[in-house]
Formats: structure tokens, C-alpha cells, sequence
């Protein structure tokens, strides 16, 4: 341990130099900081915000706020905990209302799926005809949109009994004058679908905590590797409850893409850790502005080539994931570079606290 | 100038080399065809007019470009499905129609049906020819899919023998393009997946969820039983289809002008030595009920009642004669109903080709329930498969545009795109390779590989053009600075993925398998190269 720490000085006072010949250190660093801490003593800086980002594209933006983020990041953890809070509220009443934290698709409850495409009929009247004809299930009809336009529709309906099953279907088929090959149906027995639910959450489970192993395997300190799962999971139960709240009924690629937010979720949070912990250059607020660019960029990429796939894909597989992670995106930054950033910087300053004592 | 030199660096770095390799066998595996006229065999039926002039179905391991591919009928040259119809659709009974495939040449004998005197279905299934090696997963392609439970847990040799049945029904059934699968989930639960791709084939669903026991009983003896005691059972033509002497008509038992109609099938069987005994030991006591004015034959005071699985499907008379004889051809028989002379046919073939397949196979060890079934419309496929290349150009669109906007550098935003699509064609390229389907849930998986691979991009650009890093660190130490976050970004997407490849019957291993391959390609083999790239353009 100390071999490796006097390596370390040894580095950075070569470091320093070298910066200094070259004229790159910047005022307040020179001969002020002892070495080895240039990383962390610089947090709380009031001067530094001056000389971050220039010419970013981002920076324009980022300005107003700024100052706030800098000095009063304790404060501001108050918002990810409360989003989180309200979030985990939203979704206990889930559960003491429906029995479940989502509503359940058909495929997570068993049930048919029947997608028409091409037909235009009045959705009113043959949603009224099916709740006639089956009135002990709970029969929904959609339209199916593709590029902006109407493009046939949807029927679900929570009916698992084979011979009802085939009265349905013939009598939707009498009602839109369907034939056989033009529709697609999909059919799921309730015990497979309740199988499914179970096995789609031990698998997010199980992914959530080998995520977390990993994490805790890269960084190796204790509270910066809880930031990080606790940032990705915060990310997740969020997305949960505004998925809740606006009432999307979960399919098995809806798990899938909250799978796909774990991967999304926590880039940013080791993104953001690795250049906070594990870099030597600038300051911790240098490292997380960096972070923040860097992130920005993903985010809008994705958010982009989401927001595209949302609108032209025909797919409610496709579009369900596309919107679970749009949703997910959003939260993201505020669980990565309010929460995590927030929690990192704290822990440093506490670490930095405990060095002067000793 | 320098940019030409610049190139010609680029080329000589080993891990551009190594990408350039890696494209260049992804296009040779998905093998695009420039020749895609006529159309592709998918299924002979059994005992139809092509499978006796020796046409032969394909096997499920076949790659797709590699499939007989009929060119024309009649020596009139066949474009698209639509026009092989029409031309069969033309022949009438007993024409000899000649069929070219780019293999050889068929002569087929037009069969009529013994009883209506209509052409039977030629038996050939047809789908356009395919442009690549890359297959089609049932959502893009359309098909069937059947998702069956056993009823108890089998060992794996048990497993085994119940999948070969299964295969087997289906083969007689005349699917050969078909996948017939043992899958688990993490409970340990053991489901059956079945995938038929293409048409919807319903009566497969009956086939399947029956075990298929099969018991002819006298009284409260079993006379024999299917499988085992049954040594041949006759389909062709001569001994088998509609009972000629009873026919069809309209259904005495159902109330007058129900418009139902019935009809009766009979096909013979052989049964072993050892049965028709155990047979005759049976019948050689029962009396005789002596004939009525007008029957044909005396017959047996007890009748032979057919059990499939447990349920009375019909009840033969014993003729006199039988009695206390080892006889081994027996004649089963059933029936058929429908709303009309011909749908009444149609549905006695068909009860006829479903029990003489379970006679053939015999019953399953088990009996299975069937919890999910999917049959997909090829229409709606075909259209997702248009609409999902509009989705990929327009994100793709998106996202450059993005990145110009943001690094304001077209030698930036050229690598990233060229990586992103070398990237995709490379997946593809392997997924032609292991024969992988590629399906909804394997492009939500592609999704995600793309997204990150530009996730990661940025990730390098960032690190090596920001200027603090430029201070401390020189290139190389840059990029590995950017490979040490793509790689813990790379480990824990992939054990998030882990999970889902063994669970929920493996239906969304697809998802799982595509996103961990793709985005390993990514770190291993463009993410390397997209580095050399940017040093050799970028690096000052």
C-alpha cells in the first residue's frame, strides 16, 4: 500500500513538472496543492467554473445552472430522492391496487394477441360487438400506426380457453372480412404467462446483481460502487412507476428493455466514476463536466434513434421497448449526474476530511 | 493528398486489416443472390403427385441460398409465387406436368381424388426464393409456433424419444422445414418448441398436443394398440381415403336442414402376428348376432371401439367371419363432418391423416399441453422487414446528424458510420454463419449492440481529443483510457444479458445472444479498428 502510494507521489510531482515547464498549470494549482491530492482538494473551488468547457457545444446551456450544481450538490441530492421516493410510492399503490408493480401485458397474464394490418373497420362498433359476444373477459381493441399512418389493428384480450379462443377469432374474422394468412395471432396459457413474469424478474434481478458484482470488481471502493447501483437501480424504479402512471401494459420485451436500461443506465454511471476515480488529470468538477459532455452526447444519439424508431416502426414489440428506454434515458441523467456525481463528490470531500485529520 | 496517405496508413494497421477480413467473410456467409427468379421448395407433401415424381422437401439445417429453387413448370419460366400458382392452379387431374429446379427435372402425374374425381393438391409449398444466407425468424417470416409443456418432468433420454416423435409426426405430416426443440427455463421448467415456418398449418396444433395413445378395445379387453402392435398402415390410394361404399352425405343424426354433412374415411392396417392373436383370443367367444333382414353380414355381439387418448372416436362391427381369427389386416375407419359435401371431405382426410400418423409413430411418453402458440401472418412479416430498414436509415440519419452538429468534423462522423454499419454486416455475416434466426426479439438485440457501439465511440472520441487528457496523457494512453470504460460499460451489459439466455423457455435467448455477440464484435473487433482509424486521421 504505501509502495504503491509513494509510486503514485513520485508520478504526479513528474506530472506537475512537467505541466508547470510547459506552462498548462493553472494559477491557483502551482506550489498550493500538496501532490498526489491535485484530484480531490480541487472540488470546492469557487474560481474553477471560469475556465470548464469553453467552446463546448453543451456549455450555453449548462451556464445558469451551473453554479448551483457546484456549490450546492448536497442540496441537490434531495431531487433524485425524492423522484425516487415518490416512485416507490407510486409503485406500492400499484401493488395494493392491482396485486402487481405493472400492469401486466397479455403475455405476462396469458391471453391472445391478434394484429390486422390493413383493415380499416369501425374499432367502436367491433369493440362493442366482442364485448357483447365475450362479456366475461376484458377485450381491447388498438389501431396500429407505421410512419404516421393507420396501418390495420390490434386485438387483446385476456381469453385462454381454446374453444373461446376460436369463437372469437371467428367472429372477428365474420366482422372485418379477414382471411386465415393475413393476421397474426398470438396466444399465451395464463400458467406460462404467470411462468414468464416470474422467470423476466429473476432474470432482471440476477442481471441487476451481476451488474453489481462487476461494478464492485472495476472500482473496488465500497461507497463510490453503491453510488453506481444505487444510480442504475433509481434509474430503473423510476421508469417503473412513469411507466405505471402512464398506464403501458408490460409485454416480455418490455422486461427486455428494462434489461436493455440496465447496460444504458449504469455506461454513464461508470463513465462518470471512472473518470472521476480513476483519472489524475483536473479537478473532480473538471472530470464530471467531462462526463457530462461525453454522456450528453450518448444520451442524444440514443434519444434520437429512439425517438425515430418510435414514430416509423410498426412493431408494438419494437415500440414498447423504444419507449421504456426513452423513458429510462430521461431519468438517467438526473440519477448519474445529480445523484452519482452528487454522491461521489461527497465522498471524496469526506475522504479528503479523514486524510487532513490524520 | 495527405488524406490519401493517411488512408494508406490506416490499411496497413493490423486491426483494420483484421475488420476488413472479418467483412469480407460476413458477405461471403450471408452469400447475397443476385438470381432470385422462381421459387424456393419449402415442403413436399408425403404421397402427393411431387413426392412420388421424386421431389424432395428441404432439411431445416439447409442453408437458405442453398435450397432447389423450381424455375419452371411446363416450360413456362416461374418468376414469383403468384405465378407457380397460377400455373398449378391450372393443371387439371391426371396431366402430366413437367417441373424444372436448378437441381433437375420432375415429371409429376397429376393425382384425382378416387371418390370426387377432383386433382389433389399437387404438394409442393412454395416461398420466394431467398436473397441471402441470413434466415428469417418466424415473426419476419410467418409460420407457426408451438410452445408445449409436458405434463411431468422427463428424464433427457425421455426427452429425447418424445422430441423424435414428434419430428417424425411432422415429417409425415410432409414438414420437413421445421424445428422441433427441447428448451428450459430457470425454474427448471422443460417446455417443447416447435417452429413451422411459413404457411399456418393448424391441424399440426392437433397433431402436436395429442399423445397419440391409441387402443382398440373390445369391450373392456384392448384388442391392440397404435405404435407397437401396428407393423404398416396403408396410405396411398388404394386402400385408403373415403369409404367408397358409405361415402358422403348429409347427417341423419343431426336435426333436419342443420346443412351438416358426413362423411366416412378407411384406411387398412397390418397388425403384428402377436396381436391379431391376442385379437382372435378375444372375438372367439363372443356370439354372434344373428343378421337382420337387409344387413350385409352377421356381426359380433361386442364391436371394436377406437380410443384416441382416451376418447371414443368410432365403433367398428365385427363381421361374423373374424371370429376366433388371426387375421392381420384390419380396416380402421372414422369420419368427418362439415358444412358442406366438400369441407366434410376435407375434414374426414383430415381426422384420417392425423390418426394414421399417430398409428405410425405410436403415443408420446407424455402427454403434453400446449401453453403457447403463435401463428404468424408472412404478410405481416414481409412488411415489417420493409418498415424495419426505414426505421434503421432513419435512426441512422439521426444519430450522424447528431454528431456532425456536436463535433462539427466529417472525419469524425465518416469512422463512426462506417464502424456502425461494418458492425451490423459483420453480425449479420455471423448470424447467416451459425444459423441463427435473426427475429423481433434479435433486432431489439441489434438495437442495442448499435447503440452502445455508438455509446462507445463517442466515449473514445471524447478521451482522445479532450484537452486535459491531451495534457497528461499521449494517444495511446488515451485510448486505453476509453477502452477501460468501454470495457466495464461492455462486462456489465453482458451479465445483465446472461440471465435471459436461460430464462422464460428461452424465447427471448434471441435477445440475449444478439446483443452479447454484437457488442462483443464491437469491443473485439471494430472498436480496435475505429481506434487505429481515428489515430491515423486524427492524431497530430
Amino acid at each position: 500500500m504505501d509502495a504503491i502510494s509513494k509510486k503514485k507521489k513520485r508520478r504526479e510531482l513528474a506530472r506537475l513538472k512537467e505541466l508547470k515547464k510547459q506552462g498548462l498549470l493553472a494559477h491557483g494549482q502551482a506550489g498550493q496543492i500538496p501532490v498526489a491530492q491535485a484530484h480531490t482538494k480541487q472540488k470546492t473551488s469557487p474560481a474553477e467554473h471560469h475556465e470548464q468547457g469553453k467552446g463546448s457545444f453543451f456549455s450555453p446551456f449548462l451556464h445558469p445552472i451551473r453554479s448551483c450544481y457546484e456549490h450546492h450538490y448536497k442540496k441537490l441530492l434531495i431531487i433524485p430522492m425524492l423522484i425516487l421516493i415518490l416512485a416507490i410510492g407510486q409503485i406500492a399503490f400499484q401493488v395494493a391496487t392491482t396485486g402487481d408493480f405493472i400492469h401486466k401485458g397479455i403475455s405476462l397474464k396469458g391471453g391472445i394477441t391478434v394484429t390486422i394490418p390493413g383493415t380499416t373497420v369501425d374499432l367502436d362498433q367491433l369493440e362493442q360487438t366482442l364485448a357483447t359476444a365475450f362479456p366475461e373477459y376484458e377485450i381491447g381493441l388498438r389501431t396500429l400506426t407505421r410512419e404516421g399512418r393507420t396501418s390495420g389493428f390490434v386485438l387483446e384480450a385476456d381469453i385462454t380457453d381454446q374453444q373461446k379462443i376460436d369463437e372469437n377469432i371467428a367472429l372477428l374474422e365474420k366482422e372485418t372480412g379477414m382471411t386465415r394468412d393475413s393476421y397474426t395471432i398470438e396466444s399465451v396459457g395464463s400458467s406460462l404467462g404467470e411462468s414468464f413474469f416470474k422467470e423476466t424478474l429473476i432474470s432482471l434481478l440476477i442481471a441487476f446483481v451481476f451488474m453489481a458484482c462487476v461494478v464492485f470488481f472495476y472500482f473496488r471502493q465500497p461507497i463510490p460502487c453503491l453510488a453506481v447501483v444505487l444510480a442504475a437501480g433509481s434509474d430503473i424504479i423510476v421508469t417503473i412507476a412513469v411507466v405505471n402512471v402512464i398506464g403501458l401494459k408490460i409485454s416480455t420485451a418490455g422486461i427486455a428493455a428494462f434489461l436493455m436500461l440496465i447496460g444504458y443506465s449504469v455506461d454513464t454511471d461508470i463513465l462518470l466514476s471512472t473518470r472521476v476515480l480513476k483519472r489524475r488529470e483536473g479537478t473532480v468538477l473538471q472530470a464530471v463536466y467531462g462526463s457530462v459532455k461525453t454522456g450528453l452526447t450518448m444520451m442524444i444519439t440514443t434519444i434520437v434513434a429512439v425517438v425515430v424508431g418510435l414514430f416509423i416502426t410498426e412493431s408494438e414489440v419494437l415500440r414498447q421497448i423504444m419507449l421504456i428506454v426513452l423513458i429510462g434515458l430521461m431519468v438517467d441523467p438526473i440519477m448519474t449526474w445529480i445523484q452519482n456525481a452528487g454522491l461521489l463528490r461527497w465522498y471524496l470531500e469526506v475522504q479528503e476530511a479523514k486524510k487532513k485529520q490524520e | 493528398m495527405a488524406v490519401v496517405d493517411k488512408l494508406k496508413r490506416v490499411f496497413t494497421r493490423i486491426r483494420v486489416i483484421i475488420l476488413v477480413i472479418a467483412l469480407i467473410l460476413a458477405v461471403l456467409a450471408i452469400h447475397p443472390q443476385a438470381d432470385t427468379e422462381g421459387v424456393a421448395i419449402r415442403t413436399i407433401m408425403k404421397d402427393s403427385a411431387a413426392f412420388e415424381a421424386g421431389m424432395q422437401g428441404p432439411k431445416a439445417t439447409d442453408t437458405p441460398t442453398s435450397r432447389e429453387v423450381i424455375k419452371s413448370v411446363n416450360n413456362i419460366p416461374i418468376k414469383n409465387v403468384a405465378e407457380f400458382t397460377a400455373q398449378i392452379e391450372k393443371l387439371q387431374a391426371d396431366d402430366t406436368a413437367q417441373i424444372k429446379t436448378d437441381r433437375g427435372f420432375y415429371r409429376l402425374i397429376i393425382k384425382s381424388d378416387n371418390l370426387t374425381g377432383k386433382k389433389q393438391d399437387v404438394g409442393v409449398k412454395v416461398y420466394p426464393v431467398p436473397k441471402t444466407n441470413i434466415r428469417k425468424g418466424l415473426d419476419l417470416e410467418g409460420g407457426t409456433r408451438v410452445l408445449l409443456k409436458p405434463e411431468t418432468k422427463l428424464a433427457l433420454q425421455d426427452m429425447d424419444s418424445l422430441l423424435d416423435n414428434m419430428k417424425q409426426r411432422l415429417n409425415l405430416f410432409g414438414l420437413t422445414d421445421i424445428v422441433v426443440r427441447a428448451t428450459k427455463d430457470l425454474s427448471g421448467n422443460q417446455y417443447v418448441l416447435v417452429e413451422i415456418a411459413g404457411a399456418n398449418e393448424e391441424e399440426v396444433k392437433d397433431l402436436l398436443a395429442k399423445q397419440g395413445k391409441f387402443e382398440a378395445k373390445i369391450g373392456n379387453d384392448t384388442a391392440f394398440v397404435g405404435g407397437r402392435d401396428i407393423v404398416y398402415v396403408c396410405r396411398s390410394a388404394e386402400c385408403a381415403g373415403i369409404d367408397p361404399q358409405v361415402g358422403c352425405g348429409p347427417a341423419s343424426a343431426g336435426p333436419e336442414g342443420s346443412g351438416q354433412f358426413f362423411c366416412r374415411f378407411r384406411f387398412s392396417i397390418s397388425l403384428t402376428p402377436e396381436a391379431a392373436q391376442h385379437h382372435a383370443d378375444i372375438t372367439k367367444d363372443i356370439p354372434v348376432v344373428s343378421a337382420e333382414p337387409g344387413a350385409r353380414d352377421a356381426y359380433l355381439e361386442k364391436p371394436l371401439d377406437l380410443y384416441l387418448d382416451n376418447e371414443k372416436v368410432d365403433t367398428l362391427q365385427i363381421g361374423e367371419d373374424l371370429k376366433g381369427r388371426a387375421v392381420t389386416e384390419i380396416a380402421i375407419s372414422g369420419s368427418g363432418t362439415g358444412v358442406n359435401r366438400e369441407t366434410a371431405v376435407e375434414d374426414a382426410l383430415k381426422s384420417m391423416k392425423r390418426l394414421q400418423t399417430v398409428l405410425i409413430t405410436g403415443s408420446l411418453p407424455i402427454k403434453l399441453e400446449i401453453v403457447k402458440t403463435d401463428e404468424i401472418s408472412p404478410v405481416l412479416g414481409s412488411e415489417f422487414i420493409r418498415n424495419s430498414f426505414i426505421v434503421g436509415f432513419f435512426a441512422l440519419i439521426a444519430v450522424v446528424a447528431v454528431l456532425v452538429v456536436v463535433y462539427r468534423k466529417l472525419l469524425i462522423t465518416i469512422p463512426i458510420t462506417i464502424t456502425l454499419l461494418s458492425e451490423i454486416l459483420i453480425l449479420l455475416g455471423f448470424a447467416a454463419l451459425i444459423g441463427w434466426e435473426l427475429d423481433l426479439a434479435a433486432i431489439a438485440g441489434l438495437i442495442i449492440a448499435i447503440g452502445t457501439g455508438v455509446d462507445d465511440q463517442i466515449v473514445m472520441i471524447d478521451e482522445a481529443l479532450s484537452k486535459k487528457s491531451q495534457e497528461i496523457y499521449n494517444w495511446k494512453q488515451r485510448i486505453k483510457n476509453a477502452f477501460i470504460i468501454i470495457m466495464a460499460a461492455y462486462f456489465t451489459t453482458v451479465v445483465a444479458m446472461i440471465p435471459l439466455l436461460f430464462a422464460g423457455a428461452g424465447l427471448l435467448k434471441g435477445f440475449a445472444f444478439t446483443s452479447i455477440v454484437g457488442i462483443s464484435i464491437g469491443v473485439f473487433i471494430t472498436r480496435p479498428a475505429f481506434a487505429a482509424f481515428i489515430e491515423e486521421l486524427l492524431k497530430e
